[in-house]
């Protein structure tokens, strides 16, 4: 039985309709007009418990508005949705007690407050009892270095410390289902690898994890299903390694020769590949199908011709896979 | 202790803390506070020196602003901005995810911030009582419901604020909406003047509203401007408008919850 489920999910704004300028201004003032604007359209979603999804889209596409629909924040114009069996926005208290959320950009820390006010206050919001409390506590500081800003102001933290923080009050109580929107939005490299490195201890102790993000990153690292949305509508629905598998065809050669390379001549000889410039002279870029050709024998017959000095091997990322997809090159 | 009286209490200290962790707007009240109370005593002093007016002589003034002074301390003191900042920039969306009443919640943290005046209301009463010596209460029971009036001040203004803040959900801004709250409170309560001293359509006009509870109330039950009987029904009518705000603004919330639109992150 789903843990989460959407169905039909639409959310519906009424947004003012003005025109520019001190003329729209007035205008707007003696005769109000409204256009709807639908940022959730129809969302059907689905998540099993112990499913670790990556929600992504573009800027504006709808993800933190259905995360805000799923968590009971917003009431949905249409359609339905039951987390655990409730309905999370007219049975919002009972809801919260088993989900835990962190937007990224809001933080739920007490500002003019010491960490540890704020997480004593979660603490007794949830009714966690005193041990409980003690060995997460105890488990963050382990893994997020929480003990060293406990005693500090939330307004004197560095953006990482906050984020740590937030997550620390997002997870007090040990919920069965948790919301990240954006979590590791304006962070350093070093805080992000601790706090995938987290997450993904999080997803193994068998918790039910929904994350939104614009770093593709942390959905490699963290998620196994991955859907996205765009312009409100989900555009892909399935497994990270299926969505790779189906869309990245193409891999690629990069190959250093001993001098400048003439990409038109390369092209005539071996015309089965695409080839393109490097970013210096004497480096270019084939790339092949690799449907069609084993890299074994593209890297046989281009070494044994051309000789170079240096090659590597890549293949497009999950993100130019998604950025396709936005692009609406690739279909569902 | 119940564990929801157990969250009640964690709300009202945290808040309390937060109060206190600004030590110049402490010390800031306390000099306006007892400034304005000196302001008010000299003003008194002066337009009664010639004898009572609409039944207010120089002691029973004394005792009046002194009553007005901790009401205005704990109502103009109390942290709305904070539940007002929160809905204008969209942290009620991380309040939403919490697994408590949203109302009790803020309720809890307005008479925690409430507490917080404490301090300036005892410092600002001791020096008032040595520099003014005021009256005692009519009576000892006198003085027992005027306690119990300053006590039901605490959910009379929890109720008025929070309405006022609520309405952010529309109006999508909260400094015209205090303005407003503040001035009413000011006039109808009787803080800036007594309301005897008002004609008597706009006393009518006052008593239709929940303000005179403010200052008007405790202050006639301790100089005994009422006796026992009309003290109880004043209580009375102070205790149903706290009753009658609070579920007011339950209606409101949750019609106002449905303005909830936070858009982007």
């Amino acid at each position: 039985m789903p843990i989460l489920e959407a169905r039909s999910l639409t959310k519906t704004f009424r947004r003012p309709d003005k025109a520019s300028g001190f003329k729209g201004a007035v205008k707007h003032l003696v005769q109000r007009k409204y256009k709807n604007y639908t940022a959730v359209d129809g969302i059907d979603l689905s998540i099993e418990p112990g499913e670790s999804v990556a929600y992504v889209g573009p800027n504006g596409a709808g993800k933190s508005t259905t995360v805000k629909l799923l968590t009971g924040i917003l009431r949905p114009s249409e359609g339905t949705v039951r987390v655990m069996g409730r309905d999370p926005h007219t049975e919002r208290i009972a809801n919260a007690h088993d989900i835990g959320v962190l937007f990224g950009q809001r933080t739920q820390l007490w500002w003019d407050l010491p960490v540890e006010e704020s997480l004593k206050l979660l603490k007794h919001m949830y009714g966690v009892s005193d041990a409980d409390y003690q060995a997460r506590i105890a488990k963050f500081d382990e893994l997020l270095d929480l003990g060293e800003f406990m005693p500090a102001l939330a307004r004197t933290l560095s953006l990482g410390q906050r984020m740590r923080a937030d997550l620390a009050c997002a997870l007090i109580h040990a919920p069965k289902m948790v919301y990240l929107d954006e979590p590791t939005i304006g962070l350093d490299i070093s805080v992000k690898d601790r706090l995938r490195a987290f997450l993904r201890e999080l997803v193994d102790d068998g918790t039910t994890l929904l994350l939104t993000s614009h770093d593709l990153a942390d959905i490699e690292e963290v998620c196994e299903r991955i859907v996205v949305i765009d312009k409100g509508a989900i555009a892909y629905d399935g497994p990270i390694q299926q969505l790779k598998a189906h869309y990245i065809t193409t891999k690629a050669v990069h190959l250093i020769l001993e001098g400048p390379a003439d990409v038109p001549a390369l092209a005539g000889k071996f015309p089965d590949y695409e080839w393109a410039a490097g970013e210096s002279p004497s480096e270019v870029v084939v790339t092949y199908e690799s449907n069609r050709f084993t890299t074994a024998e593209v890297l046989g017959g281009l070494t044994s011709q051309l000789a170079p000095r240096d090659l590597s091997l890549s293949e497009p990322s999950i993100e130019d896979v998604i950025r396709r997809l936005y692009a609406g090159e690739l279909t569902k | 202790m119940s564990s929801a009286l157990a969250v009640d209490r964690a709300f009202a200290v945290i808040a309390f803390k937060r109060r206190l962790a600004y030590k110049t707007q402490w010390l800031v009240g306390l000099v306006l506070g007892g400034g304005a109370m000196l302001v008010s005593m000299a003003m008194w002093r002066e337009l009664l020196s010639g004898g009572a007016l609409s039944g207010y002589d120089w002691d029973a003034m004394r005792a009046y602003v002194i009553i007005g002074f901790i009401t205005a301390t704990m109502v103009f003191g109390a942290a709305d901005w904070q539940i007002a900042d929160r809905i204008l920039d969209g942290h009620v969306a991380v309040d939403l995810t919490k697994p408590v009443d949203f109302q009790r919640a803020r309720a809890a943290e307005f008479v925690g911030s409430m507490c917080s005046t404490i301090p300036t209301v005892a410092v600002g009463v001791a020096g008032a009582w040595l520099l003014f010596d005021p009256p005692g209460p009519a009576s000892a029971t006198a003085g027992v419901l005027t306690a119990a009036s300053l006590v039901l001040v605490f959910p009379l203004a929890f109720g008025i604020t929070y309405l006022t803040v609520l309405v952010c959900f529309w109006t999508k801004r909260y400094l015209g909406v205090m303005w407003l709250r503040e001035a009413l409170l000011a006039f109808f309560s009787g803080m800036m003047i007594p309301l005897a001293f008002m004609p008597s359509w706009l006393q009518a006009v006052a008593w239709a509203l929940p303000f005179p509870h403010f200052t008007t109330t405790p202050s006639a039950i301790y100089l005994g401007h009422v006796d026992t009987a009309g003290a109880l029904g004043l209580l009375a009518a102070e205790a149903a408008w706290a009753a009658g705000l609070w579920f007011g603004a339950r209606l409101v919330f949750n019609h106002a919850v449905k303005k909830v639109t936070v858009h982007g992150g």
